[in-house]
């Protein structure tokens, strides 16, 4: 069964802010909620580096770990999506997570911070309508058999999303590309010389 | 169940906080804490909860249609549902974006859905604004518009138009300023890329980008010079990137700041603002220094290389680094990356363009790649990227005060061509216009006033304009204000207009920084969402949008509007002799059709709505590598059929995808240089030599087809009995038959000429570039020896000042340069783009660039607010963003922003709920004085400044 | 030497020679085998260099980091979440489990093997007032409070693995958000009534030096007899320093933590959780000793906390140099009820050490 993986290559993402509206485009968050962020390293700096960031859907997810009412749960695919009616704003999700994917529309005393929100791999969530499911959790475009809109829409094809096999391939051809004519496979026992026969030559 | 369009609440006024982080989030919740701090006031302003779109399971229909901001030309595919814009889905088989978008692009529909919106016709009242039928808002405009005419004359009146018309729109808006007697007409194409359209088509015939985007992959070496895509054209990044990973193509950038572009390129080269000829002249002295000229290429094919070496001998590495600051090392590096990695292209943007020698920029650039031999190559080119979506189209459909469509000029005979396409009377047409002769000849004849000097219009001394009267009233029709110079004195100018009228989807900041109690009317447009038409990308290619939802709230389409107002005025029966009406809306293709019946020039006449149409429907089978269909109905076309498109749509001409490509047959999209500018000059060849188009009958360089040169070459019986008689003393550009453009490609001989391009043009004020210091710079020791021009008594009506403004020293005041630019999340003017939440909340504050080193001298840190004065004494109260990205001595401001003046917020002056989320100060109330000596460009690029902390 | 045999000597040697070449050509081959991640990762994502995974692994957020979104103090990648998330949940979670679930089982050992303790000397129907009202009153709220946020922590801990399938999934979303908005309403309430309760007994709780030999007698388990004891003993008094240092701790971790509205970074948070729940759990534990002891381990005591007046034997046994000094003050049951109505019943304890 696929494994559902985001990947951004950042020697693509030129901070276009394209994925993070596209987010909004399709799921509809309100203001201040922004599933997916761009982050620039060393902006204005000859190092400067930029790449998108939004929920990693972990295998071994550290919001699931922490979470006291279950709200997170993995698919089969690996999708980690969130169940909103069982949320009560703890915020645990928010302090395990590494990427700061989980958002809350509030931050008020006694912990008061609303329902939590996070990037759902365009796999919508829980419900009981497609109504209900779009006002909760936005689209649910995996269902239609089709990919998070933003890396669908990403400027320069540097946000990549899908199969993790896929992903990595797509991934690994680039690498070739830019000039490891390994393939960057280097020291896999299981490479051979022709399964990694890739002319760079070929404009594909 | 009838789904009622949704719109985001709005959200409360006030700046939240931008995404470049200046406060810490401590500094901004201690002051909470004691009032509503401590029950948990939220973390920034929050609107109500927004509402979403509601979910329907109603039936989708799919339309096509193309981003309406930036010139890409990104291909969208918009689910509507029971008319209302659900869901917009990446259009993967698109051949310029596959499916790409940028922030813009990606949150295209809420454009569509902005609540923001200019809702009804609105008038100003006592200082408040009232709502009134379009019934009534026409018949008071167009009252006004006869009262002023009669009295003033017709050139009292300013129809400025817009880039973000269709083809169709800006045509017939060009046709309308002239039936209504004016040359007084103009669109953002003036201060964007007027001085490349100038520079590059006197060098070697069109003044658009050679190539295109897709082509770009192809390139060895791509050199940027004020031009930054990863911002203002993210998806050309797509095969920007292309290049640089599959062939190793060589990134040059040189831009005054590091900008995201440079952060993706091999090489950066900083480069002080307004030293761009002396660059190039330095990158030219080590190519011709080491010989990495294309001497067969030159020899063949380009004119007067020799009058450019002699001028850049003078530019040694010592000279141009000290005008330019980049040191001889990095030159020679940066020619050699050049000279090695071929094919290559240069791209230039408003950083070459914003300039007083503008036109000098633009041709040294295109005089760089003729030198290299990469013009007219895959892979190579001189690749202008335009700003608005359909600045190109606009500029080619001749919405400019100084051309016709077609740009055949405003001679008597190009008047006489299109008053033929009209089909109206030329000496009817004649009698519109003021008869009287000024400075600048008769105002027929002569180029109107700029959208860059209509301040200046209306501010001058009367006697000093080239025509009756100052001017009176203004039409902003889809055009920002806060773009232009000179923000204080346009508040005058917009005070002492007896009228302003406001044609857009949104209010804009000309509907609020007036200042006035009344005579200003906001007429709501529709986007190009709620119309159809067709849009000319930066690459030439046409495409045809659908129309995605109704016209929302009261909103009309441009042309609609066009009709009405021209009813009033009493030439709508002349306006739309040849194209139906239906009720009040004229039929968009009918006026496609009228121009592909006039614009031999440049090919605007085989793109009929039907080819186009069928691009449109087929895009999946253009390819991605080079444009062209293989297969399907559209086979062997260009997608877009890229101008020139020759011949009639019968002809089926598949476009030119690479202009001056002479390795393919003009009639599969070859092309020459045109021969625009005489045979020969001081004795020598104009005409290419011993080079053409492939299969070409005519193997040398020839003149511009005319009936004469069909009947000396005994080509004119191949025309039909009805094509000659069109073509009885007529050119390729007015033979209304396309008969002799038909001939001469049947020989694959190009239309306009074999010449060779020219490094000289001796109509222009310096006929070899030459490097000439800005009006305001803080090189006051290179005045003396690069000194701006004397000043004119008349340029495009007005006088134009340059050495009297530089010869003032205002360095001691403001020694700062300042120059401006583009962010990624809006564009142009941003009052549209502000108006969208998904787009605001990303940049939320209005802010200065500063460089750590400059801010510690003025004791300034990141988040301050600071005051930025202009050499001209505007003020701008900004945030200070503390970033290396730019020079010690430079600082830099975005232009999108605007809502404010000089510190005062305009908020409340914008009718009831059509505020943009995003309020910010227009950087142009900062900027000053100066003016191409060709074109009138503003010099936005380059200018000075003062900087202080803001108490 | 024959000549075949100089052949297989060189044929052995040129064999020697090719195995060795070969050998040679061999290790070429494995060394350019090894993986080179440095290497590969320049040419994967060349923008990306050391000193960028550097910033990235510490989580730096220095000047020229930007975030798109608005108001974002995040570093890119926030690797204490995980190492919160693990400490957690391989430490904590379970060691309080084992704390808490342990303590009842001691307890119910103790109490099976080991039974009440009874008053040595049978009471003598004289009473002496032990707790006031405002301390009673106090005692008894920051005890229901301490109960409910101590079962509503526990269910934030501990409910998914025990109480979800035996509640169901309809009540459960129910009961969580009961669960946290008991606890973050009634925590700081629990707080402030504690800090005041605690300042209120602090003069009964200074250690002394026989608190030490109560200890060494185990408090009277060990060997005959009582141990000296003030008005509070050693036990006592470790029950309240504990209150006054984990509980504080989890007190003002628990203000942290209730209230974000401050913009405590994650970081703060997950600290903050961590105390919290060490020192709540570890609380729970002997708050079971302590309760256990107050009510069914040992007699006499409870009804000192609820009407007030403990018998003159109990405080003989248990706390007697307390009962040394307020002996004089002692009433018969039957005066009680006048008594109580006279000084309505808030007269402050008499004190001592």
């Amino acid at each position: 069964m696929a494994t559902m993986k985001f990947m951004c290559d950042a020697e693509r993402c030129i901070e276009c802010n394209g994925c993070v509206t596209a987010c909004k485009n399709a799921n509809e968050v309100e203001w201040g909620v922004q599933r997916r962020r761009v982050v620039t390293l060393n902006d204005g700096e000859p190092s400067e580096v930029s790449i998108s960031v939004a929920c990693m859907h972990c295998d071994d997810a550290p919001c699931i770990a922490v979470c006291p009412t279950e709200t997170l749960y993995q698919r089969d695919d690996g999708i980690v999506l969130h169940d909103k009616d069982l949320c009560i704003g703890c915020g645990y999700c928010l302090y395990a997570c590494p990427f700061g994917a989980p958002q809350f529309p509030k931050q008020n005393a006694f912990g008061e911070r609303g329902k939590m929100d996070k990037c759902t791999f365009c796999a919508g969530g829980p419900a009981e309508t497609k109504e209900e499911e779009y006002q909760k959790y936005g689209a649910n475009r995996i269902a239609e058999g089709k990919l998070p809109l933003c890396a669908e829409m990403c400027s320069t094809k540097a946000l990549l999303a899908g199969d993790a096999q896929e992903v990595a391939d797509i991934f690994r051809q680039r690498v070739v590309q830019r000039g490891h004519k390994d393939g960057g496979w280097s020291g896999n026992p299981r490479a051979d010389a022709d399964s990694l026969a890739y002319d760079a030559t070929q404009q594909g | 169940m009838r789904l009622t369009p949704k719109s985001d609440t709005p959200r409360a006024s006030g700046l939240g906080i931008s995404r470049r982080q200046f406060l810490q989030r401590s500094g901004a919740t201690t002051g909470g804490l004691a009032a509503a701090g401590f029950m948990g006031a939220p973390m920034m302003q929050r609107a109500e909860a927004a509402e979403k779109t509601a979910w329907s399971d109603a039936p989708v229909e799919t339309k096509r249609t193309v981003c309406s901001h930036c010139s890409v030309g990104c291909g969208v595919y918009a689910e509507v549902q029971e008319g209302v814009w659900t869901k917009q889905e990446p259009a993967f088989d698109h051949p310029i974006n596959r499916g790409a978008h940028c922030a813009k692009g990606a949150s295209l529909r809420q454009h569509g859905h902005s609540s923001r919106r200019l809702k009804y016709p609105m008038k100003l009242v006592g200082g408040e604004w009232q709502r009134l039928s379009w019934e009534d808002a026409i018949e008071e405009i167009g009252n006004k518009v006869l009262a002023l005419t009669e009295q003033h004359g017709p050139d009292s009146i300013y129809w400025l138009g817009s880039a973000k018309f269709n083809n169709e729109q800006a045509y017939l808006m060009r046709k309308f300023a002239a039936l209504a007697g004016t040359n007084n007409t103009d669109h953002q194409a003036r201060i964007c890329h007027s001085t490349t359209v100038a520079g590059v088509a006197n060098t070697w015939g069109y003044g658009a980008m050679t190539n295109s985007l897709n082509d770009i992959q192809n390139s060895r070496s791509i050199m940027f010079i004020g031009s930054n895509p990863s911002e203002a054209h993210p998806v050309a990044m797509q095969h920007i990137l292309l290049a640089k990973e599959r062939s190793q193509a060589e990134i040059i950038v040189v831009d005054p700041r590091f900008t995201r572009t440079a952060a993706k390129a091999d090489s950066y080269v900083r480069l002080r603002p307004g030293s761009d000829v002396a660059f190039i002249w330095g990158l030219l002295w080590h190519i011709f220094e080491n010989g990495w000229e294309d001497s067969q290429y030159i020899d063949q094919r380009v004119y007067a290389m020799d009058q450019v070496r002699e001028e850049v001998a003078t530019f040694s590495p010592e000279v141009v680094e000290n005008i330019t600051g980049v040191p001889e090392e990095t030159m020679r590096d940066t020619a050699r990356r050049l000279a090695e990695n071929r094919p290559g292209c240069i791209v230039w943007c408003m950083g070459g363009t914003q300039h007083t020698t503008g036109n000098n920029n633009t041709r040294a650039y295109c005089i760089l790649e003729l030198a290299l031999g990469n013009i007219g190559k895959s892979g190579g080119g001189a690749n202008i990227f335009r700003g608005h979506d359909n600045v190109q189209g606009a500029t080619d459909l001749g919405l400019m005060s100084h051309s016709l469509p077609g740009y055949y000029g405003l001679s008597e005979g190009a008047w006489k061509h299109w008053a033929g396409v009209w089909d109206l009377d030329y000496e009817w047409l004649q009698s519109r216009f003021d008869q009287n002769e000024y400075v600048d000849g008769k105002p027929m004849h002569s180029s109107g006033i700029t959208v860059s000097r209509w301040i200046d219009g209306v501010l001058e001394q009367e006697e000093d304009i080239s025509q009756r009267t100052r001017l009176k009233a203004m039409f902003y029709w889809g055009h920002a204000v806060n773009s232009q110079t000179r923000g204080p004195e346009m508040q005058k100018a917009m005070q002492q207009l007896e009228m302003m009228v406001i044609v857009d989807p949104y209010p804009t900041v000309a509907g609020v920084m007036h200042g006035r109690q009344d005579g200003v009317y906001l007429l709501p447009a529709a986007t190009q969402f709620e119309t159809t038409g067709s849009v000319t990308a930066t690459n030439r290619s046409i495409q045809w949008r659908d129309q995605v939802i109704e016209p929302l709230f009261e909103s009309k389409p441009d042309h609609e509007i066009m009709y009405l107002l021209s009813q009033k005025l009493g030439f709508s029966d002349e306006l739309f002799k040849n194209i139906k009406v239906e009720g009040t809306e004229p039929l968009i293709e009918d006026i496609t059709r009228e121009f592909n019946a006039g614009m031999w020039t440049v090919g605007y006449t085989g793109q009929s709505p039907e080819r186009l149409k069928e691009h449109q429907q087929n895009w999946h089978t253009f390819s991605f590598r080079d444009l062209k269909a293989e297969g399907g109905p559209a086979d062997g076309d260009y997608y877009g059929l890229p101008w020139p498109c020759w011949g009639t749509a019968e002809m089926g001409h598949p476009g030119t995808p690479i202009l001056y490509d002479t390795s393919k047959k003009v009639s599969e999209g070859g092309l020459t240089f045109r021969a625009r500018f005489g045979i020969e000059r001081d004795g020598e060849n104009l005409l290419a030599d011993g080079v053409f188009s492939r299969d070409s009958d005519l193997e040398d360089g020839y003149p511009e087809f005319t009936d004469t040169m069909l009947k000396d070459l005994g080509w004119w019986d191949e025309l039909t009995d009805a094509e000659k008689t069109a073509a009885e003393g007529k050119n390729w550009k007015t033979d209304l038959s396309g008969g002799i453009q038909r001939v001469a490609i049947a020989h694959e001989c190009a239309p306009f000429g074999n010449a060779k391009a020219r490094c000289n043009v001796w109509t222009f004020p310096d006929p070899i570039p030459k490097h000439r210091e800005p009006l305001y710079t803080s090189r006051r020791d290179l005045v003396k020896d690069y000194p701006t021009w004397p000043d004119v008594t008349s340029h495009y009506r007005l006088p134009t000042l340059y050495r009297s403004i530089q010869e003032q020293d205002v360095t001691g005041k403001y020694p700062i340069i300042l120059t401006s630019g583009r962010l990624v999340e809006y564009e142009g003017g941003g009052e549209e783009t502000r108006s969208m939440s998904w787009l605001a909340e990303l940049q939320q504050e209005m802010f200065v660039e500063i460089n750590p080193a400059l801010a510690n001298d003025l004791a300034i840190a990141e988040g301050d607010m600071v005051w930025v004065e202009g050499a001209e004494g505007g003020r701008v109260r900004v945030k200070a963003l503390v970033t290396p990205r730019v020079a010690p001595e430079v600082v830099f401001m975005p232009f999108h922003f605007g809502g404010m003046f000089q510190g005062e917020s305009l908020h409340d002056r914008y009718p009831e709920g059509s505020a943009p989320y995003v309020l910010g100060e227009a950087a142009n109330t900062a900027t000053t004085y100066g003016y191409d000596s060709v074109t009138q460009m503003q010099e936005t690029k380059c200018t000075l400044c003062r900087i202080e902390k803001a108490s | 030497m024959s000549m075949s045999m100089m052949h297989a000597g060189a044929a052995r040697r040129l064999l020697t020679l090719l195995v060795l070449l070969a050998g040679l050509v061999l290790s070429q081959l494995a060394l350019a085998q090894q993986a080179d991640p440095g290497r590969e990762a320049a040419f994967a994502v060349p923008a990306v260099d050391a000193e960028l995974w550097r910033q990235v692994k510490e989580g730096e957020t220095g000047p020229n980091y930007r975030d798109s979104r608005a108001e974002s103090t995040y570093n890119l990648v926030n690797t204490s979440g995980e190492t919160w998330r693990q400490i957690r949940e391989r430490w904590v979670s379970p060691f309080g489990a084992i704390a808490v679930l342990g303590m009842m089982a001691a307890i119910v050992l103790f109490y099976l093997m080991v039974g009440r303790k009874h008053l040595d000397e049978p009471r003598t129907g004289r009473k002496l007032l032990r707790w006031s009202l405002v301390v009673r009153s106090l005692h008894w709220t920051v005890a229901t409070l301490f109960i409910l946020l101590a079962i509503t922590g526990l269910n934030l801990a501990y409910g998914k693995t025990l109480l979800r399938p035996l509640f169901g999934d309809g009540a459960w979303s129910a009961m969580m958000s009961g669960t946290k908005l008991i606890h973050n309403y009634l925590g700081p309430l629990f707080g402030i009534l504690l800090v005041i309760l605690l300042l209120r007994l602090l003069s009964h709780n200074i250690p002394k030096a026989h608190d030490l030999q109560w200890f060494a007698k185990g408090g009277g388990l060990v060997g005959k007899g009582h141990p000296d004891a003030g008005f509070a003993n050693g036990g006592e008094k470790v029950w309240y320093w504990l209150l006054a240092t984990a509980g504080l701790a989890v007190i003002a971790s628990g203000f942290v933590l209730d209230f974000p509205n401050y913009g405590q970074a994650r970081d703060t948070m997950q600290w903050a959780g961590i105390i919290h729940a060490v020192g709540a759990l570890g609380l729970t534990a002997v708050a079971l000793g302590h309760i256990y002891i107050g009510t069914v381990g040992t007699e006499g005591s409870l009804e000192g906390m609820t009407t007030g007046y403990v018998d003159e034997s109990w405080a003989k046994e248990h706390h007697n140099l307390w009962y040394d000094e307020v002996k004089d003050q002692a009433i018969p049951e039957d005066q009680l009820a006048e008594h109580r109505q006279a000084s309505q019943g808030d007269e402050p304890a008499p004190r001592s050490g």
